[in-house]
């Protein structure tokens, strides 16, 4: 995407990031983890504007769970719950063992998309996640064979490296996620994205993240830039300074800022046809 | 075989929060832990406490 499509009025896709896996309830109350609270908070993204729904999937008590029953439970709630917003599985896991790491995309029916990092990230002061070059080939063969979408996660520059050196395995269009905060992601500063578009090959989808605070300049700027974006509790749990988010609350301002900033809020179907999903 | 975190234990209440499942609790920090912290004091995929929690304290030398 470029800035000439913003100008164009190229619809924007929102993927909503419902829970993700490092924090849970004891950062903040109201973060859905179970299927049922997933998929009650999937349905209200899905009217807010999101139709890309990222889901990570978690045992009985918050801690995180990788396997395919987890998967298919949270994948069945949010189906049941949602008109037709695409579902993306997280096959992110630090730490899990790489057999795991490809169980998200074993549900059934297999996810439309999946996430799929495209190097290491450290977390805390004595983990990181690895996702070594065999592991993303070994993800992505099976995306391949699954007929599931891509998301690259391109937690920084080299990542960027990563990506494009894969560039011609992938579908059309490549889906590049950017990812700006602190650590091993990128420095969140606008140049900084500006530079990373500049040299993206024509015909590159790309979205952003922004953690904590980020999240609303670098999204916005996104839209700007004719990106999409993805906002959510994984990401970032504060509507305000000190003042507690929920999911719907981010989807919403982030249609609203779209549709103010000329382009519309792409609808499932119309994000299908922008990021060429198989639909299921 | 890394071993569960001896400063690890499952509530349901404290610092004024209140679970209906319980959760991981580290005794060290006085605080729940995140889900992903979780994986190390479980000692989940291999992961060791001792050297891969940066809170962990040794239970024996401080005896």
């Amino acid at each position: 995407m470029t800035y000439d499509e913003y100008l164009d009025g190229k619809p924007t896709v929102i993927t909503a990031a419902l829970t993700g896996g490092v924090h849970g309830k004891e950062a903040h109350p109201e973060l859905p983890e179970t299927p049922a609270e997933i998929a009650a908070a999937a349905a209200a993204c899905e009217d807010a504007g999101a139709s890309v729904l990222h889901l990570h999937a978690r045992r009985e008590n918050g801690e995180r769970a990788f396997s395919i029953e987890r998967f298919q439970a949270v994948a069945d709630a949010v189906r049941d719950a949602t008109e037709s917003a695409v579902l993306q599985h997280s096959t992110g896991g630090t730490a899990a063992p790489d057999a795991l790491r490809h169980e998200p995309l074993r549900t059934d029916p297999a996810p439309e998309m999946a996430s799929l990092d495209m190097g290491p990230l450290n977390r805390y002061e004595r983990l990181t996640s690895e996702n070594t070059r065999g592991l993303v080939a070994s993800l992505h063969a099976e995306m391949r064979e699954r007929g599931i979408k891509p998301e690259l996660e391109v937690f920084n520059d080299g990542h960027l490296n990563e990506s494009l050196a894969i560039l011609e395995e992938l579908e059309d269009p490549p889906y590049l996620n950017f990812l700006f905060g602190g650590g091993t992601t990128s420095p969140p500063h606008p140049r900084n994205l500006i530079n990373r578009i500049e040299g993206l090959p024509e015909g590159v989808e790309f979205n952003v993240i922004g953690f904590g605070p980020h999240q609303l300049p670098m999204t916005t700027q996104s839209l700007l830039l004719g990106g999409h974006v993805r906002v959510g509790l994984e990401d970032n749990r504060y509507y305000n300074r000190g003042e507690l988010a929920t999911n719907e609350q981010l989807v919403a301002r982030a249609a609203r800022l779209s549709e103010e900033l000329g382009r519309p809020v792409a609808t499932p179907d119309q994000t299908r046809e922008i990021l060429g999903l198989r639909g299921r | 075989m890394p071993e569960t975190c001896p400063h690890l234990e499952y509530r349901e209440e404290s610092e004024g929060l209140s679970f209906d499942v319980a959760r991981a609790f580290c005794t060290v920090t006085e605080s729940f832990v995140q889900p992903m912290r979780a994986d190390v004091c479980t000692a989940r995929y291999d992961l060791d406490p001792e050297t891969e929690c940066e809170f962990y304290v040794d239970p024996e030398a401080n005896e």
